[in-house]
């Protein structure tokens, strides 16, 4: 139940400070789940490598990288999205794949080679597009623009089903958020995870597969990073190679504020689901209220640590 | 737009190797303080000489600065004889700095140089103009006035546009909405103070600013502000936002919420392939040019090198573009 308390203390808050009822609305709330679906599918990615032991600082840039080449296929090469789709996934997950041999075998710290894919894949998704947004006015070599119609693709991702209440990236964070749940607590491989990052050696020494087991928690975070690359570049029409800015924190925050131990060993994603509602309802309510973003970073940020600290201190296992 | 800091970038930009096209090898062990006279001296015709510019760009991390180069490539692509040399400084001081006395050292003829901020980049840019380099400062000021002259737009005055534009707009009462750039940088606080003394709230008790909030010029950021804005507001007029990306973001929080035809939007920059794109198609009800200035520089450091004098001084108009004009490519705002 703990990781309930700061999400029902959160919703407490926004029922007091309600915005003239704007709070109780519907459209509100389909709005909240809209936002946190890109920091959520991150999240989702993120939580296996957290609980394999490590970090994986290179989402957000591997996001901005695959936003800019769904674009780069489906608007300046007019590809169809369902063909589309599997090569940016592809991207993602050689991504992840190139960081998971570098953690697993030469035993680099995820941090350095997570840092270091950041960094390149930001250099790329820039080199990819030329600096610019790749949006549905494209140039042609010979210098001229011209626009082309926003792919269906672009359209479906970023609508709305079930009578307009749910949008759709909402269905693939929770779709990402159910894989992982599957993968974590029912598959073996999950067993592995928790294995490994319990306790590396000893993992080895029971002969799990811990280079597999690694390098499968890095592709994973690799392809939820380009699925939200393409939530992203589907709600924005266009991919901007300085997308996603800072997200991997917001991602690393999501799943901390589930309860999931940055130690690594402990935690799952229904935890990180929860994590994700807090602050996407927390930044909600500072929102709706029109609070100055001064106050709103330095709320944010106390009621992260309090959230933490409630948890540590009524925890049966401390985070 | 052109102070966009994200902190949070920085604690990572330590790992980030300089990297600039077409970096001139600086001449090895050249003093930064020795006195060349290899610009600036006696009148030479543009057009004859090789003239090699030197541009510091503080960050190309936005796309309004791609298009600052890309102005500058533009217009020096008419002068067979100038050479641009590119530094990005990728939006750390210091590099810029380092940047400023390699280009130095490399005796190019003009530099022009558009800096992150203006103490750390007073001295250093003191120092080339001493030696005799013209320094032409694009866009952001440096303190003092030991360079050759300043070229930039006013971002108050365009606010100050976009005000009296929105009081039109609205009609005799309305409900405004201002989305904010980062208000920690002085273009975001000029495009505020502009905007307010253009709106000037207080002879007009019909207009009603209902919602702001700081969306730091990001459109993701926009889109979720202005959604928090719809449910906490029934009815909505016009929507200013700072910059183009932040105006789109609005439109696609309105169009999802189906009620984008019942406000107008405002934005400002007009690069070519954002808001004057976005004007074109309706989406944008209209923006203001905040010029890049790359043009002029080319222009004033032709001038330079031809040994004329420039004002030290240049301040740019803006454009206005609206559904009736964009296809004549705007109307100039003097």
């Amino acid at each position: 139940m703990r990781p309930f308390v700061p999400l029902v203390a959160v919703l407490v808050f926004g029922c007091v400070l309600n915005a003239n009822g704007a709070f109780f609305e519907w459209q509100t709330h389909r709005a909240v789940l809209r936002e946190i679906s890109v920091g959520g599918i991150l999240a989702s990615g993120m939580t296996v490598v957290i609980v394999s032991g490590g970090i994986d600082l290179a989402v957000g840039s591997v996001l901005a990288l695959s936003a800019v080449s769904f674009a780069w296929l489906t608007l300046l090469h007019g590809l169809p999205g369902f063909f589309a789709l599997p090569l940016v996934l592809l991207v993602g997950a050689a991504a992840g794949a190139l960081s998971g041999v570098l953690v697993a075998w030469p035993r680099m710290q995820p941090f350095i080679v997570t840092l270091a894919m950041m960094v390149f894949a930001r250099g790329l998704a820039k080199e990819l597009s030329g600096g610019q947004k790749i949006s549905t006015y494209v140039q042609d070599p010979s210098g001229a623009f011209r626009s082309v119609p926003l792919p269906a693709v672009f359209e479906a991702l970023d609508g709305r089903v079930l009578g307009g209440n749910v949008s759709v990236v909402t269905l693939v964070f929770l779709g990402s958020a159910f894989v992982t749940w599957v993968i974590l607590e029912r598959l073996r491989v999950g067993r592995y995870l928790f294995a490994v990052g319990g306790n590396f050696e000893a993992a080895r020494l029971s002969g799990v597969p811990v280079h597999f087991t690694l390098i499968f928690a890095y592709v994973l975070s690799g392809i939820c990073a380009a699925l939200a690359g393409i939530c992203q570049a589907a709600q924005e029409t266009h991919g901007d190679p300085e997308t996603g800015l800072g997200y991997e924190l917001d991602a690393i925050a999501m799943v901390v504020l589930g309860g999931t131990s940055l130690m690594g060993g402990r935690g799952g994603v229904a935890l990180t689901v929860i994590g994700a509602l807090t602050l996407g309802y927390l930044e909600k309510v500072l929102s709706l209220n029109a609070y100055s973003s001064e106050l709103r970073l330095m709320l944010t940020g106390v009621i992260l640590v309090l959230a933490v600290l409630f948890q540590r201190r009524f925890g049966r296992e401390s985070a | 737009m052109h102070a966009r800091d994200f902190g949070r970038r920085l604690a990572f930009v330590l790992v980030l190797g300089g990297c600039h096209e077409k970096a001139s090898a600086p001449a090895p062990g050249a003093s930064p303080a020795a006195t060349t006279s290899t610009a600036g001296g006696g009148p030479v015709a543009a057009g004859e000489r090789k003239l090699v510019i030197g541009v510091s760009q503080c960050n190309l991390g936005e796309p309004w600065r791609v298009q600052m180069n890309a102005d500058l490539k533009t217009a020096a692509r008419k002068h067979p004889n100038v050479t641009l040399v590119f530094k990005d400084a990728q939006n750390d001081s210091l590099r810029q700095r380092a940047q400023v006395e390699e280009l130095a050292a490399a005796h190019v003829d003009v530099l022009v140089i558009s800096p992150k901020e203006a103490a750390p980049l007073t001295k250093p840019v003191a120092e080339v103009f001493h030696q005799k380099i013209p320094v032409i400062v694009l866009d952001r000021a440096v303190d003092g006035d030991e360079f050759t002259t300043f070229v930039g737009a006013d971002n108050q005055r365009i606010g100050r546009e976009a005000g009296k534009l929105v009081r039109e707009l609205a009609g005799a009462r309305a409900n405004i909405v201002e989305l904010e750039g980062l208000m920690t940088s002085t273009p975001g606080q000029d495009r505020h103070k502009g905007f307010r003394e253009g709106l000037d709230l207080a002879n007009h008790p019909g207009l009603e600013l209902v919602f702001e909030a700081d969306m730091a010029w990001l459109e993701p950021n926009a889109r979720k502000e202005m959604e928090s804005a719809l449910a906490a507001h029934r009815k909505i007029d016009v929507v200013y936002a700072h910059n183009d990306p932040g105006a789109h973001g609005a439109y696609l929080a309105a169009k999802a919420a189906g009620r984008e035809h019942e406000m107008k939007f405002v934005g400002i920059d007009a690069l070519p392939q954002e808001g004057v794109r976005y004007v074109k198609d309706g989406i944008l009800d209209a923006t203001f040019a905040y010029p890049t200035g790359g043009a002029e520089a080319i222009a004033l450091a032709l001038e330079l090198a031809a040994g004329k004098t420039v004002p030290h001084h240049v301040t740019l108009g803006t454009r206005l573009y609206t559904k009736a004009n964009v296809d004549q490519g705007g109307e100039a705002i003097q």
